[in-house]
């Protein structure tokens, strides 16, 4: 439950930033910009979403509060401080820089996305049980 | 148990970087057999063929997947390797030492080195089998590491039957079961270790990194499952002497042809279109893969021997594609990663630690080289020109790597770390 709903948002995340990347290939810089920016919101927000209620329900359930929890909040911070750099590097022009920060920062991130599918969220729905319903509905309540 | 899902639990650069730098110095002294005994070299059974053969497939191919599980390991299996300096530098000199003198043994005809190959693969790959198995079999499960299991027990099979093989080369005597183990040992080697661990890698990789639609549940629940029973069954029907044994080899041709039909699918209609030379690599790899596929059963219905040598060839430079694909990405961004983690602030970025010039000069050779190894079953002395193409090729893979090496450890020593002020 928790792990289809948490990955469709990694494709959902994924994709927008293919868009983003075509679009500055092509040239089509404010596209590329205006792409980029809903990547940056949609990945934010999914992060909140995790560090807000997902992760916090979790270490409630289970008593893990320093787990895999806090790794991948660690881990977020990482990602977030990558977008910051890809977010200045458009928006000054150097969109080389963009590319070079771009392909190790899809590399970590999918590193990043496969822990969480592949470990973490089946833990997350094994602690949840019934309530998963109720947690994805209000991860989609959660204002981006 | 959730050690792996720590950034901090990456394994050391010199761990991955150990198996990386050796690979291209193996590929250099296979390419000086090709240029000095071309003939030889192209001569089923022939000691400096089997020479060959061995350094390609153990010190080229297997020891780069070797370096890459070490890495992987962590990402996908929920706990890295335990500590992995001591254990990579002992799998690592075993492997190294074992590779080295079954080379030797055949090229110099030296029975006693049969041996000490035999003792010191059998060491290296038991070892490695014996660590990462349990890791693999534990509370995570996911259809990746399953993969990942299969190919490490067929790695350990073929192990197995390579010392029995080697006893016999040791001793001068060979029994009446000697061709078909040496059957069963290649099959487990070729299908159930390198194309298992590539398949499954795969599975995971070109959906996450060129953002393509993924590849079916069924085939990543079956595809291992199946080559699996294959493949035991291939080994009982030899032992058995059962008729209607290509059977077996088409059913894992046929499952192995769907793979590389649905991969160059997924990777023309990648969303990511921004192009990198890992790309070029996978598409090579899997054509390759292809290639060896129709001229294995080309083989197996027409019995033309140079049919066999081909698909062979093919093969072999499928994995080659392959591991020199990955390693353009992942020896940059462990760098990269790395010195980021440690919060140095000059830290380059990727196309700056091997650039993609260089790698596309890279998978330029590695096309001559492949070209020119292709058509060598049908005319010998071009291998010689393969020769060279493949030194230029691994002479230059030894140059980024020494390169991306040196530029991580100046670096480390000279660059500017944050720093926080309280």
């Amino acid at each position: 439950m928790i792990l289809e709903f948490m990955r469709d948002d990694h494709r959902a995340c994924d994709h927008l930033y293919t868009e983003a990347e075509n679009a500055l290939a092509d040239k089509k810089i404010d596209e590329a910009k205006t792409l980029f920016d809903a990547f940056y919101r949609a990945t934010n927000h999914h992060f909140d979403m995790e560090e807000r209620e997902l992760f916090i329900t979790f270490e409630k359930r289970t008593g893990m509060m320093g787990g895999p929890t806090q790794m991948m909040r660690y881990e977020h911070q990482q990602l977030r401080s990558q977008m910051e750099s890809m977010l200045t590097a458009l928006t000054q022009g150097r969109y080389d820089d963009f590319f070079g920060i771009g392909e190790s920062f899809m590399i970590m991130l999918q590193q990043h996305n496969m822990k969480e599918e592949q470990m973490l969220y089946p833990m997350i729905d094994r602690a949840l049980e019934g309530d998963a319903e109720i947690m994805i509905q209000t991860l989609k309540e959660m204002p981006q | 148990m959730f050690e792996g899902l720590s950034l901090d639990q990456a394994p050391p650069l010199s761990v991955v970087m150990r198996f990386f730098l050796t690979l291209p110095v193996f590929g250099l002294l296979l390419s000086l057999l090709m240029i000095f005994a071309p003939h030889d070299v192209l001569t089923l059974s022939h000691p400096l063929s089997l020479a060959s053969i061995h350094l390609l497939f153990l010190g080229v191919i297997s020891m780069g997947m070797i370096g890459a599980l070490f890495q992987m390991q962590s990402v996908l299996g929920g706990k890295p390797i335990p500590n992995p300096h001591g254990n990579s530098l002992i799998i690592h000199s075993l492997f190294t030492l074992g590779t080295l003198s079954l080379v030797c043994a055949f090229a110099f005809g030296i029975s006693e080195l049969f041996i000490i190959a035999g003792v010191f693969l059998g060491s290296a790959v038991v070892y490695f089998a014996q660590i990462l198995l349990p890791l693999l079999f534990g509370t995570i499960t996911h259809d990746t590491l399953k993969g990942m299991r299969l190919a490490v027990i067929a790695f350990a099979l073929t192990a197995t039957l390579g010392i029995v093989m080697a006893t016999s080369y040791a001793n001068g005597i060979f029994g009446d079961y000697h061709a078909l183990i040496r059957t069963a040992h290649y099959s487990l080697g070729l299908i159930g270790w390198v194309a298992m661990l590539i398949v499954y890698v795969a599975f995971q990789v070109i959906e996450m990194f060129y953002v393509t639609t993924p590849y079916s549940d069924w085939c990543k629940h079956n595809v291992g499952r199946i080559l699996a029973g294959v493949l035991a069954l291939k080994v009982l029907w030899l032992f058995l002497n059962l008729p209607f044994l290509w059977l077996t080899d088409m059913i894992a041709v046929s499952l192995l042809f769907g793979f590389v039909v649905t991969t160059v699918k997924r990777l023309q209609m990648r969303k990511r279109r921004v192009s990198d030379v890992s790309i070029w690599f996978w598409k090579g790899g899997v054509a390759l893969l292809g290639l060896a596929l129709m001229s294995y059963s080309g083989y197996l219905f027409s019995d033309y021997p140079s049919l066999e040598t081909v698909s062979l060839i093919a093969f072999a430079l499928f994995a080659l594609s392959i591991i020199l694909g990955m390693m353009g990405k992942i020896v940059p961004f462990l760098i990269w990663f790395h010195l980021s983690s440690s919060g140095f602030m000059d830290t380059p970025i990727m196309s700056n630690v091997i650039p993609q010039k260089r790698l596309k000069i890279t998978f330029w050779l590695f096309s001559a080289t492949a070209i020119s190894a292709l058509l060598a079953p049908f005319y010998a002395p071009i291998l010689i020109l393969c020769g060279l193409t493949s030194t230029a090729m691994f002479a230059l893979l030894l140059f980024n790597l020494i390169s991306a090496k040196r530029l991580y450890h100046h670096t480390l020593r000279y660059g500017t770390k944050f720093t926080f002020q309280s």
